[in-house]
């Protein structure tokens, strides 16, 4: 039996876990309603722009709703990563787990590959949808509130957003295996996600650029290529997300392959 | 076949198990033996490879556990009953453990049946007792139909009937020849269970035997009641044995077995009107053997209400 075959019947028992969690349903639910908040933020915005004379409209930062929900999305989704393992953890089903797939690392792998396949399945459900949201409320309004005049000018930015949903899962199950902890694994992915980024406005312009440059959520408009501040090139974005789950993975690894299981 | 290689296992300064050697063999229920804090369980969980031995190794069928491919089908274990996410059912549970390891569901149900949980497999964990935990675990442990089991204290909280039912089970498992190892803590319970003990105390191994011959060695004296104890004590004086009276006018007699002790009375034509062989029960013999072993131990009430 080679240790592809190991995988994939790791990898099928724990889509069968991923879907038998609560906290899974929970935590999806989480993402519809930020999305679902972005959509009406996005509405006032639209009704107070229509309100407003054309000299003021002109003064309107760009309305994508990517940037309000998406890393929202990425904490909620990335959740669900890492509850793949820290849940096993927490109820001390970390045991039979390891009974059942002794090879540690292919059983990480195999949590890697379906927490992969959560983030991008959900990263792509969560941009879209905030992109239909931009296309029905912004409709034919112009640039700057409208990021996508044409439809097309959005496929980098939901592709790209689909990305850092799948990366930050990647890097929330290595999180959880070198924590083992659920509160101290969401709490690093909203730190890394949500809190980091606010943190970073405060600090001088130079620093905060450096900082913010290499933070998840900034990093989808520069792997997107489109207008941002930040400093990195469309490569120096894609290498910084590898690098953010190779870290995330490797630390993962090797707490699960070195530590006694409980 | 488990088979164990001065393992050894030592967190900081303290030694919890050490240079630990034995043979688990197939056909018989054995029990693993030791007062809390031996290191019955880090042993346990050193065989099945969550805990990583410090030196020596553990080999279940010739092999470390973490080199066996799909291992439910070899080995079943039970560690910690309450080892399963409360929020999922008990098929599902199970369901998740056979799906890693290739096994179909009508495998599931089978076990959840065989178990005595089948009216229970859609019923959340968390809402289980005890004793429908632990046949969880053991539902879990024949999954693969493994030819070892492993058990770590599967008694523990168990009312009388389900304390029956895991006797008769894992007496059944073994009978089919597969190797069958139980931990406990308590002789009582294992004397009624297992074929072979092995007693470990403070991490090292301090008994290797069957049941029988740990009875038949601590096997004390035999209690005499005759209406001749003089006569009685003068003939079996003669045959060599030491002989006590009781207060009660009974006799005490040490070298000579029951049945010689009946044939040389019945040769002298001494009525004799009983004969008790008396032995150590298995818990004294157990509670001698670990004495020097137990880490925590409380005054005796009396003691320590003076």
């Amino acid at each position: 039996m080679t240790s592809s075959t190991i995988w994939r019947d790791a990898a099928a028992a724990e889509l069968v876990k991923v879907r038998t969690l609560r906290s899974t349903w929970a935590f999806l639910a989480g993402g519809v309603i930020v999305t679902a908040m972005g959509a009406l933020i996005l509405y006032f915005l639209v009704q107070s722009y229509d309100a407003a004379t054309p000299a003021d409209r002109a003064n309107y930062e760009t309305a994508d709703p990517t940037v309000v929900t998406m890393p929202f999305v990425m904490f909620f989704v990335g959740a669900i990563g890492a509850m793949l393992i820290t849940s096993e953890y927490t109820t001390r089903s970390i045991g039979p787990a390891l009974l059942a797939v002794p090879q540690r690392r292919i059983l990480l792998a195999a949590k890697a590959g379906v927490a992969g396949i959560i983030g991008l399945g959900c990263g792509a459900v969560f941009a879209l949808l905030a992109f239909a949201d931009a296309r029905l409320l912004l409709g034919d309004r112009p640039a700057p509130l409208n990021p996508w005049p044409q439809w097309t000018d959005a496929v980098p930015t939901v592709l790209c957003a689909t990305v850092l949903v799948f990366v930050t899962c990647l890097v929330a199950v290595g999180l959880g295996a070198a924590l083992r902890s659920t509160a101290a694994a969401l709490t690093t992915i909203g730190g890394l996600v949500l809190v980091t980024p606010m943190i970073a406005h405060f600090l001088p312009t130079v620093w905060h650029l450096r900082l913010a440059s290499v933070l998840l959520p900034n990093l989808t408009p520069q792997l997107a290529g489109s207008d941002h501040p930040y400093l990195l090139s469309q490569g120096g974005a894609a290498a910084v997300a590898a690098a953010y789950v190779i870290v995330a993975l490797g630390a993962g690894a090797l707490a699960l392959s070195r530590r006694d299981a409980s | 076949m488990i088979e164990l290689r001065e393992l050894t296992k030592r967190y900081g300064p303290a030694l919890a198990v050490d240079r630990l050697s034995f043979e688990v063999r197939p056909g018989v229920v054995t029990g693993f033996l030791g007062p809390n804090g031996a290191g019955k369980s880090t042993t346990m969980r050193m065989m099945l490879g969550l805990h990583r031995p410090t030196s020596g190794e553990a080999l279940i069928g010739g092999r470390r556990y973490a080199e066996i491919r799909r291992p439910l089908h070899e080995v079943g274990a039970v560690l910690d009953a309450d080892a399963a996410h409360p929020g999922r059912t008990a098929a599902t549970h199970l369901a998740c453990l056979a799906r890693s390891n290739g096994i179909g569901r009508a495998r599931v149900d089978a076990v959840l049946e065989q178990v005595g949980l089948a009216s229970a497999a859609h019923q959340r964990v968390g809402g289980f007792s005890l004793g429908m935990r632990q046949r969880l675990g053991i539902a879990g442990a024949l999954l693969g139909d493994p030819a070892v089991i492993v058990l770590d204290e599967p008694v523990n909280g168990l009312d009388a009937v389900g304390i029956r039912w895991i006797r008769s089970t894992l007496r059944a498992l073994a009978a089919e020849g597969r190797t069958v190892l139980l931990s406990s803590h308590l002789m009582s319970e294992m004397a009624l269970t297992v074929d072979r003990v092995l007693i470990i105390g403070k991490g090292r191994l301090i008994e290797d035997t069957s049941v029988a011959e740990m009875r038949d060695r601590f096997e004390r004296d035999v209690l005499v009641r005759t209406p001749r104890p003089a006569d009685l004590t003068a003939l079996l004086t003669g045959h060599g044995a030491t002989v006590t009276r009781t207060p009660d006018g009974d006799l005490v007699v040490l070298g000579l077995d029951a049945p010689a002790i009946g044939d040389a009375a019945a040769g002298a034509s001494i009525p004799v009107h009983g004969l008790t062989p008396r032995s150590a029960t298995l818990e004294d013999v157990y509670l001698e053997m670990t004495e020097e072993s137990v880490e925590f131990r409380a005054t005796a009430l009396e003691g320590a209400l003076r």
